[in-house]
């Protein structure tokens, strides 16, 4: 499935990605995270730690959006950025003998874009005893450039 | 050396209230009502007996009615100091410890200001020739009744004391306190609660000042007095907004997510409703304690938020080149949105922050001024920028990877 150019190069263009997730008292929670995307499958992933607040709040409420942005302090009309809202799933977790195949396989995938994306950072690092993977289904995406906006909706349960 | 210390963060009046029955069995607060009540039946009981003039009543009255509004006032000091948690900064902790120490000394040096006020006072009533007693009860009163009065005039002198007492030393905390705190390193602070409950303390010993006036009636025909009482009056009440002011400038937020704060250009809002969230990024100005963003009248996040006000904001430093570098933090509270209302309310507060605006953003707010964007994002203040200030009430920061929970 595409998507506007303008959108595709933000989402593979950019490192830093903010997470916003809410728990079941509608309260928002929010952190910067390192991501991928996949156009294929308009997924984006990111890597994080079980116990993390966003990942409680996930089991509590799976609806999340992100936002991934090129700032410019002086000139506001050359900001330019994208929100994407979707639901997240976390991928089971369990020692590695017991994750089915399909699953070790994603590690695997991901573990590997992010290595090729995030080489300076990650360098040989391997994934933590308590990392899960968190792959966020997009099903509406926003983009801004100053104060022109443009948004897109997805069919994910075609996708799924 | 705490425990000790904590139990004798009471002064001689809470101690022996806190142990005469019936006022040790209820809450301070209806302890103080009851004693209210206790004085002005004792005092009705004497004005039959010795055949008083109403007005004597009504002046045994007010005096009781000044005395158990400066306890009310007064007495909070204990609770909320022994609620105080202690500062993230060793000198500003020690700092504050010693002035619980003074304030409740075990040698009750509270009662000595009140005491310097009621000897002179006792001596100017009997034998300076002063007419104020016979205003107050008559020719010749009854010893019972001098004795009563002698009380009740103990009762204020000792209240006056303390209020002196409680608000030079609030001052010399706040000075100090200012001071020590500009001197914090990394995530060394006092937490924001605290410091409010501090001003708020100031802000009674104001309305402490201001209820002294109603003394006045009691001794207008001595203009003497009078004076004294106002000047009384200018003291606690110019001491304690000095102090409510200076605290009110203490930084809450400690130097590492201060700098943070002042120094970043971007923020990220999140919002949430019903569930769904939404995060954009925002530029936002920081006066030193508030943090304010703007956003379009027109914008999502506002829409969500004037349903769901709860947000979570965060403010970062990215660096590719060494993530040990990376900072943020994020505030998770509520926001409160300015509207109409707030204009003459808010008049100054809202100015200023907009010149902080125009001060850190300045090429935005010539963009944002000129006609030919959508009315909706043009920078006119109020009408079509909405100002929306964050009230956190919780803070994590992280360094690194490391992640720091700070209390708020």
């Amino acid at each position: 499935m595409k998507i506007p150019v303008e959108m595709r190069n933000i989402l593979y263009g950019n490192y830093f990605g903010y997470v916003c997730t809410s728990d079941r008292h509608d309260q928002p929670h929010l952190t910067p995270v390192f991501f991928i995307y996949d156009e294929h499958s308009q997924k984006i992933f990111f890597i994080t730690n079980d116990k993390s607040k966003k990942v409680k709040n996930i089991f509590e409420n799976p609806n999340v959006s992100i936002t991934i942005d090129i700032r410019d302090p002086v000139n506001p009309f050359n900001n330019e950025g994208v929100m994407a809202q979707g639901t997240a799933k976390v991928t089971e977790h369990a020692p590695i003998y017991f994750l089915s195949e399909e699953t070790l396989q994603l590690y695997y995938d991901i573990y590997m874009e992010f290595k090729s994306k995030y080489q300076k950072v990650i360098e040989n690092k391997p994934l933590g005893e308590n990392d899960v993977i968190v792959q966020i289904s997009i099903q509406k995406i926003v983009y801004w450039k100053g104060p022109h906006f443009k948004s897109v909706k997805f069919d994910n349960s075609r996708l799924e | 050396m705490d425990k000790g210390a904590k139990k004798e963060m009471k002064w001689i009046y809470e101690e022996i209230v806190g142990r005469i029955p019936p006022f040790s069995l209820v809450s301070y607060q209806y302890s103080i009502l009851m004693q209210l009540f206790f004085l002005l039946v004792l005092g009705l009981i004497f004005g039959f007996i010795f055949k008083l003039e109403s007005v004597s009543l009504l002046y045994g009255s007010l005096a009781i009615l000044v005395a158990v509004s400066w306890s009310l006032l007064i007495l909070q000091l204990g609770p909320t100091l022994r609620k105080f948690r202690a500062p993230l900064s060793k000198d500003e902790n020690e700092l504050l410890e010693k002035y619980k120490g003074i304030l409740f000394h075990r040698n009750h040096y509270e009662a000595i200001p009140g005491l310097a006020i009621f000897i002179p006072f006792m001596l100017y009533l009997f034998f300076y020739g002063s007419d104020l007693l016979e205003n107050w009860l008559g020719k010749n009163p009854h010893i019972i009744l001098l004795l009563f009065v002698s009380l009740l005039i103990w009762d204020i002198c000792y209240r006056m004391g303390l209020g002196i007492w409680a608000s030079v030393l609030a001052l010399w905390r706040s000075v100090r306190l200012k001071k020590l705190a500009e001197k914090r390193t990394e995530l060394e602070h006092t937490p924001y609660t605290e410091l409010r409950s501090l001003r708020r303390l100031d802000i009674n010993n104001v309305f402490f000042g201001i209820i002294s006036l109603l003394l006045i009636p009691l001794l207008q025909s001595d203009n003497f007095l009078v004076t004294i009482i106002l000047i009384f009056m200018v003291f606690i009440t110019l001491i304690s907004v000095i102090s409510a002011y200076i605290i009110s400038k203490v930084p809450w937020l400690p130097p590492d997510i201060y700098n943070l704060v002042n120094e970043s250009s971007f923020a990220y809002i999140g919002t949430s409703l019903g569930g769904v969230t939404h995060v954009t990024p925002v530029v936002y100005v920081f006066d030193g304690q508030e943090i304010f963003f703007n956003t379009s009248k027109e914008a999502k996040k506002l829409k969500i938020m004037q349903k769901n006000n709860k947000v979570a904001f965060l403010i970062d430093k990215r660096d590719m080149s060494n993530i040990y570098e990376n900072k943020a933090v994020l505030f998770t509270g509520e926001v409160k949105i300015y509207g109409l209302l707030d204009v003459p309310l808010r008049l100054v507060q809202m100015l200023q922050t907009l010149s902080l605006f125009i001060k850190k953003y300045p090429e935005y707010t010539r963009k944002y001024s000129t006609s030919e964007l959508p009315e909706a994002w043009q920078l006119t203040p109020i009408i079509a920028r909405i100002l929306v200030e964050i009230k956190p009430v919780k803070i994590i920061y992280w360094r690194g990877a490391k992640q720091i929970s700070v209390p708020v």
